[in-house]
């Protein structure tokens, strides 16, 4: 039931992702002072957004994993912080090239792109936690907890890196809101695409996990 | 719970300060780290306020760790955890006990950094510190209790400081933004927002982990391995 939802997300995010090339390069406007550079946003945005929504899955699924000892809230959460992480550290390299272009450097102290950062670092560290040899009970509870710290904690990271940033206010303004029409339905566009492809990212891995602990299952019973 | 909580703290201080090797270790940690960091300023040259602060909490963030390892650790070389679960009261207790030693011993090893501080890094207090003390210590709390929930997680696992210190250190983060930023202000630099704002990130965050402490400690220690 699952591989066929996520074959069918799959096929729908291929599509609309193929339709969203077209929206990026022909009907949205080439920004006046970015230039091309500018359609950098459009992965960027929804790779970020997808992302945050996984560690949010995973803080969830922690919770219910933490109330019910369900081994399928443990796979949801180990198949989200998979794909968090791999959104997380695509974002932080088109936003890199992003700063790079705009600001004239690599990286900068932007709370969105740091609070990105610290999250990708907490949940790099959630999937060690996660390779660690420990009984699957013991490692569901350990995981969880870090989960639902993690998560708590990114209000916090969020304004006190903005905070931080109030003292180094040489560099950026602040982006204006208002978007050009065209510009915001192929970026609403491009998030419903990534949106169908990190579904089927996340059941297409939930899918795997479930099979691998049944043939673990199935090993141990041969033995 | 508190007063199970006061014998658990009275317990742990007594057997890391009697023996010290722990906490030499701690110290020892830090003040080269303080060392270190003083080789990368020119013979002469002062290091910035915010460089100084930022070196203290991280040499005061790698303390910790090994602090709470440490602390935890007192049960598992002895295999006495069920000990501590068997106990007449809640196992938060044992949380509150390990974080109350290891902000103990945490406030003892900055009683040595913040002079090493000062001395290795060409630094002088300015008249800011009383706010900086008192940001020092909503620090040292959150670290504690945040310590303390997670450093029950790592124990019976190999190379548990480090697995330790890559969860900790990104979830530190507001609290050590906020201690760097304080901390930069008593070593006389200036510091135009003020220090409410960081005290009510610093104060949240302590909130928010003791409140994550007492209702997640119960999950992860436990009798099972």
């Amino acid at each position: 039931m699952a591989s066929r939802y996520s074959l069918a997300f799959a096929v729908l995010g291929a599509v609309l992702m193929a339709a969203c090339q077209w929206f990026i390069y022909v009907y949205a406007p080439v920004e006046a002072v970015m230039g091309l550079v500018q359609k950098i946003f459009y992965v960027h945005l929804p790779l970020s957004w997808w992302g945050l929504i996984s560690f949010f899955v995973i803080f969830v699924y922690s919770l219910a994993y933490l109330k019910t000892r369900n081994p399928a809230h443990d796979r949801v959460c180990t198949a989200a912080a998979e794909v968090g992480v791999l959104l997380a550290t695509l974002a932080l390299v088109t936003g890199s090239l992003w700063a790079r272009h705009s600001w004239g450097v690599w990286w900068t102290w932007d709370p969105r792109l740091t609070t990105t950062l610290i999250m990708w670092f907490v949940y790099a560290g959630y999937l060690v936690l996660r390779g660690m040899d420990l009984p699957a009970s013991r490692k569901g509870v350990v995981c969880a907890v870090v989960g639902v710290a993690a998560f708590i904690d990114v209000p916090l990271v969020f304004l006190s890196a903005r905070l931080w940033r109030s003292v180094h206010p040489a560099v950026f303004a602040a982006k204006g809101g208002g978007l050009d029409p065209a510009m915001l339905t192929t970026v609403l566009l491009c998030v419903a695409s990534f949106g169908f492809i990190w579904a089927a990212l996340l059941l297409t891995r939930i899918g795997q996990l479930a099979q691998q602990e049944r043939l673990e299952a199935l090993l141990r019973i041969d033995d | 719970m508190v007063a199970a909580s006061w014998h658990i703290a009275a317990k742990d201080l007594r057997l890391c300060l009697v023996r010290g090797g722990g906490l030499v270790q701690a110290l020892l940690l830090g003040l080269l780290l303080l060392f270190v960091f003083s080789l990368s300023q020119q013979v002469g040259e002062t290091m910035s306020a915010q460089g100084a602060a930022a070196i203290f909490w991280l040499s005061s963030a790698f303390c910790q760790v090994l602090v709470f390892n440490m602390l935890y650790s007192l049960e598992e070389v002895n295999a006495s955890r069920l000990g501590l679960l068997l106990m007449p009261a809640p196992v938060q207790a044992v949380w509150l006990g390990k974080g109350l030693a290891g902000l103990v011993l945490l406030l003892l090893a900055q009683l040595i950094f913040l002079p090493a501080s000062v001395v290795f890094l060409g630094q002088h207090i300015g008249a800011a510190w009383p706010q900086a003390l008192l940001m020092l210590f909503l620090v040292d709390v959150g670290m504690a209790a945040l310590g303390s929930l997670l450093g029950a997680l790592s124990q019976g696992q190999a190379a548990r400081e480090s697995l330790l210190s890559i969860v900790l250190f990104p979830l530190l983060v507001p609290l050590l933004l906020a201690g760097i930023r304080v901390g930069s202000a008593a070593f006389a630099a200036a510091m135009p927002e003020g220090a409410a704002s960081w005290m009510g990130i610093a104060a949240a965050f302590d909130a928010l982990f003791c409140g994550a402490g007492i209702v997640l400690f119960s999950f992860i220690y436990a009798g099972d391995d």
